[in-house]
């Protein structure tokens, strides 16, 4: 231990640095050991990008053929820009409202309305997303059946039943709704826990100090969200062009325009091909989506280095 | 203290207490009662022998049969089995894995944190996809086996990096003084960090139950034998059970249905109030100081 | 040379009818690999299993994945090597697997096999069907079924109408259906008919809306010349479309046929909202009439035939059993397992209905409230959905491809299709029988894999939209031409010199 009379402990050298930490490597291990085991030993399979592989015989190198198809395909734009817009307005919004209704949640002080309510927000995560679709097409529907058109039409708002998710002008703006209604709950929890974390001292010393319930929301509870918001959404980012199943049981034939994104686009390319999939090619659209997440997260992690000073990791 | 008990006072302004909680109070009624109407759609089809298309406030002609069918299923209790398990056993591992994990990344200072922060954020952005995953678990010896699907979610880098996001918010100082104490990292973990972080390993741990409880995509892919099967994947055989040839629709097909999609949901009822007094507020940080 | 060609094949055929008769080597243990259609574990399997290795003497091992994930699951024994020696496949996997070489060619096989030559087969005509250029890798126990319409007979009755032979008397109905109170409730809520969209999702894409398209078939297809065309811009399309236009305008057709789900349609039938519903022959006739009773309505539903002028329903290609090409002994598991399906004896009666005192029984007993006498045969309460009986096992016994031999059936031990099948299946299935024509099998190449995904969503757009009136069929064809010709003409190029 004669490093420990060294006056600056960072500028030690590695080797007893590293011996230092000793404890810590041996829970990275932990960690790493399953890392290895289900995703990096899997790794080799992104080779398969670069292949023809129909599973059944031995893949076929075909460099970057299924790349060239990708981006050949006539509509590939129109699905990745809509994959973009969907899902970034879909996460803007939904931690957007979590956020409100995690400050407002905090606000409550009847501790049973607060854990009625709590409960009931989490319920429609439950609700699987064939249900969920199912459920709202009726909801939105145009005829007399349909809540949302029947209430504006005794209301005398319109005369006609809009066929919300039947027309490339209304279908984004419902998809986010039923997104909304679905996520938005969830993403409470991990807000909620962070609210807890507030030292209540800091509030006591604002209310000496004179300030009222709004000052205290945004001058303390949300910055101290701040830190978690910039997580979730940053890790949200790298799984954007996933987006699949809630677009896929909501959307129809009318709305095509508006709502295929990338997984759409190929689930039906591949299902009308009249073949079996090609999993090279599969493959090679999972790595570029790969890559746009990594694009996304590197971006908004340099974002975040230059506004705070360090990344999300 | 003395000093500013005379200043108290603005807090109990008149107007500012009673006008925002009650507002507060029926804003959140609303917002409960619009995630509720779908919801209710459900619940009420559930009870309903009579098989509709429209929305109803209450069932036309009620009955339990759709429940009776789905929770007296002798064969529901195996499935019941696995998901009780795997689900504990689950979530324990995840939380070790990601409370490990975590607290490796707030040593700012320990040489390869950030290799160790890459090969982590690495594995969330890419994946070596299904089939050479399935070579992997088969190679293990993993497939059909509950171990397996134990395994597979454990490590789960979204969850890490939001328990890290928790641990950072423990002050510095707490570790500085434990360590000059003499603390082991082990000791400082389990004696400093766990116990500060209890809102923190109820929201991780509670997201890790939810996704085994409700893990399919795992079932699926890495087992065939029927008796090794979750409950979630039971409801689900239940619920597309008459499109199948082996069973006919019954009168109570939807009925059946919509009464699994309710069952499904019931263990989180069950289980959510008792994980929720550690959402409560105050778990104070200066209070453990002392 | 095509003499000689001839000389060849028959001399290939004599000699491989001698190799088979020669003793073919019974296997010891055969693995398959198979969806749900086949009893599952928590119905009942381990006593499937044990019983038909009772009446074979061989071991057999069943791989079940979950119905939903049976083809990924498939792919991942593929990929790693694990192939079954008997597996079930799709139209679709089955033309794909038996191009790459995948799948054993069983055509001698069959050729001399106890159930072609047996005398018993109903409808040899599917087996031929399956054939890819002269060769068969597959084998089906079954045909492979399609949707007929069938029409509420009270709402007939409510309206003055017998059932519909032609598109007039049909558009009449339809219309009565929407303005003359079928249900007799006093008020103007419902349609003739509704649909889970305007065109299906799945190939033969028209099922479910037969008399709108009659003889329109917006994808492609092999023409009576045998070339390849693209149904979409033949004339037969125009008509289809108007006619679809018209009955969305005048509200026969649900406004929201567009967004609603399989269930969703089920479910307006059941409580009144339409008439007319177009779906499974045979078994479904059953479930419908069933849903109709506990939902208090009337139950009797009439199945129509084709309209005057429109061919016939569609008959899909059915599923298939094939043996892979790394079985050890593909005649020994053909003649054991294959042939065996249906024998016309016990192991067709298992494959049929199950094992007796699990899937059925003659016992004295009551089975959901229905009383049994001694003898009677009847089948059992499922095990996994306690308040349902179970139907069959995996072949259907109205559908299946032969019949049982002579004497199997006795006065003792009647045909159960005669007792327990419901004349409703019956009369649907039999109709649609007399009334399809089989579905194209359109091979897959590369143009196609290519272009049909977004040549497809052009169309059902397009379809969509002139349905519903946003788009006349003309505005329709123009977009069409623009966007989707080149890329139509191509395909057809494609499919055409594939050939």
């Amino acid at each position: 231990m004669s490093n420990a009379v060294k006056v600056q402990p960072r500028k030690k050298p590695l080797l007893p640095r590293i011996k230092n930490y000793a404890g810590f490597y041996i829970m990275a291990l932990a960690v790493l050991a399953f890392l290895v085991i289900f995703h990096y030993l899997p790794m080799f399979g992104i080779a398969y990008s670069f292949t023809k592989y129909t599973i059944i015989k031995p893949p076929v190198w075909v460099g970057l053929k299924n790349f060239e198809r990708l981006f050949g395909m006539p509509n590939f734009w129109s699905a990745f820009s809509n994959t973009i817009q969907l899902s970034v307005i879909k996460l803007l919004l939904t931690t957007g409202f979590s956020v409100i209704l995690s400050l407002l949640l905090n606000e409550m002080n009847n501790i049973w309305g607060k854990k009625l309510s709590q409960t009931i927000i989490y319920l429609p995560h439950f609700m699987s997303w064939v249900v969920t679709a199912s459920v709202f097409q009726l909801i939105l529907s145009p005829t007399g059946q349909g809540l949302v058109n029947s209430i504006l039409m005794n209301l005398g708002i319109i005369d006609k039943g809009i066929y919300f998710l039947g027309s490339s002008a209304t279908w984004q703006g419902a998809y986010y709704v039923i997104n909304i209604w679905h996520d938005t709950g969830w993403g409470t929890i991990i807000f909620m826990a962070t609210l807890t974390g507030i030292d209540p001292g800091i509030y006591e010393a604002a209310s000496i100090d004179g300030a009222g319930r709004w000052k205290k929301m945004w001058y303390i509870t949300l910055p101290s969200l701040a830190n978690t918001i910039i997580t979730v959404l940053i890790l949200n980012l790298a799984k954007i062009m996933n987006l699949f199943e809630s677009v896929f049981v909501l959307q129809n034939d009318a709305v095509m325009d508006v709502s295929q994104v990338l997984q759409t686009y190929v689930y039906y390319q591949t299902f009308n091909s009249g073949g079996i999939p090609d999993y090279g090619y599969t493959t090679a659209i999972g790595l570029f989506r790969s890559m746009v997440g990594l694009f996304l997260m590197l971006v908004c992690n340099y974002a975040s280095k230059k506004v705070r000073g360090r990344g999300i990791v | 203290m003395e000093a500013t008990n005379t200043n108290i006072k603005p807090r109990k302004k008149p107007f500012k207490i009673s006008v925002f909680p009650i507002v507060n109070g029926i804003l959140f009624v609303i917002i409960c009662l619009v995630i509720l109407i779908p919801i209710w759609k459900v619940l009420v089809d559930s009870f309903d022998l009579t098989t509709g298309y429209g929305m109803k406030l209450w069932p036309d002609n009620f009955g339990l049969e759709g429940y009776q069918t789905v929770l007296t299923n002798p064969s529901l209790v195996t499935p019941l089995k696995n998901s009780v398990i795997t689900t504990v056993c689950g979530t324990l591992l995840g939380l070790t894995l990601s409370t490990l994990g975590a607290y490796v990344l707030i040593q700012w200072d320990m040489p390869g944190r950030g290799l160790f922060a890459g090969l982590l954020m690495f594995t969330m952005i890419f994946s070596g996809g299904m089939i050479p995953s399935y070579i992997v678990m088969r190679n293990l010896g993993l497939t059909n086996t509950l171990l397996g699907v134990i395994l597979l979610p454990a490590i789960n880098v979204y969850n890490l990096v939001l328990m890290r996001n928790f641990f950072e918010g423990i002050p510095t100082s707490l570790f500085e003084s434990a360590t000059l104490d003499g603390c082991t990292p082990f000791k400082i973990f389990y004696k400093i960090v766990l116990p500060l972080s209890k809102a923190a390993l109820a929201s991780i741990g509670l997201m890790f139950a939810v996704s085994y409880w409700n893990d399919y995509t795992n079932y699926k892919l890495y087992i065939t034998k029927a008796n090794l099967y979750n409950f979630q994947m039971k409801l689900r055989s239940m619920m597309m059970g008459s499109n199948l040839p082996t069973a006919i629709g019954s009168a109570t097909e939807n009925t059946v249905q919509n009464a699994a999609v309710i069952v499904a949901i019931l263990p989180f009822m069950i289980l959510y109030p008792f994980l929720q007094k550690y959402f409560v507020k105050g778990i104070n940080i200066g209070a453990v100081k002392e | 040379m095509k003499k000689l060609l001839t000389l060849v094949l028959a001399l290939v055929l004599c000699m491989s009818m001698f190799t088979a008769s020669a003793d073919v080597e019974k296997p010891e243990k055969i693995t398959i690999f198979i969806d749900g259609t086949v009893v599952t574990e928590p119905n009942g399997q381990a006593q499937f299993e044990a019983k038909w290795e009772e009446l074979t003497g061989i071991d057999l091992e069943i791989i079940q994945p979950d119905h939903d994930a049976y083809y990924d699951v498939l792919q991942q024994q593929i990929a790693s090597g694990d192939w079954p020696d008997v597996l079930i496949l799709s139209s679709t996997y089955y033309a794909a697997y038996a191009n790459e070489g995948v799948l054993w060619d069983m055509t001698e096989a069959w050729e001399n096999s106890a159930t072609k030559n047996s005398g018993r087969m109903k409808n040899e005509s599917v087996i031929d069907g399956l054939k890819i250029n002269g060769r068969l890798y597959g084998f089906a126990d079954g045909i492979g079924g399609g949707c007929v319409t069938y029409v509420k007979k009270a709402w007939l009755d409510a309206v003055n109408m017998e059932a519909p032979t032609n598109w007039e008397e049909y558009a009449a109905m339809c219309d009565a259906f929407v303005n003359n109170d079928p249900d007799g409730d006093g008020v103007k809520d419902t349609y003739a008919l509704t649909a889970a969209g305007f065109i299906g999702t799945e190939a033969p894409y028209i099922n479910y809306l037969p008399e709108f398209y009659q003889d329109a078939y917006p994808s492609f297809y092999m023409n009576a010349e045998g070339k390849w065309v693209d149904g979409f811009s033949e004339p037969a399309m125009k008509a289809a479309l108007e006619r679809l236009a018209e009955g969305y305008a005048k509200g026969w057709i649900d406004p929201t046929t567009l967004t609603n789900g399989t269930k969703d349609c089920r479910n307006k039938f059941y409580d009144d909202t339409t008439g007319v519903f177009t779906y499974w022959a045979g078994t479904w006739a059953t479930n419908l009439k069933n849903n109709l009773i506990s939902n208090n309505r009337d139950p009797e539903l009439v199945p129509l035939a084709p309209l005057a002028g429109a061919p016939g329903y569609f008959d899909r290609t059915p599923p298939v059993w094939a043996i892979t090409s790394t079985c050890e002994n593909p005649e020994g598991v053909f003649t054991w397992f294959i042939d065996t399906i249906l024998d016309g004896g016990d192991i067709q009666f298992l494959w049929t209905y199950g094992v007796e005192n699990v899937h059925w029984s003659r016992k004295a007993e009551t089975v959901l409230g229905v009383e049994y006498a001694e003898g009677q045969f009847h089948m059992a309460e499922n095990l996994e959905t306690p308040g349902t009986a179970y139907t069959k096992n995996h072949s259907d016994p109205v559908s299946t491809l032969a019949y049982f031999a002579d004497g199997y059936y006795t006065d003792e031990f009647i045909d159960p299709v005669t007792v327990m099948i419901q004349p409703e299946n019956v009369a649907s299935s039999n109709l649609f029988a007399a009334n399809s024509r089989a579905a194209w099998l359109v091979p897959s190449t590369d143009v196609m894999s290519t272009y049909n995904g977004d040549l497809t969503t052009l169309k059902n757009e397009l379809i969509a939209k002139v349905a519903m009136g946003e788009m006349t069929y003309d505005e329709a064809m123009a977009e069409y031409a623009k966007q989707g010709q080149a890329w139509s003409d191509m395909i057809v190029e494609s499919l055409n010199a594939a050939k």
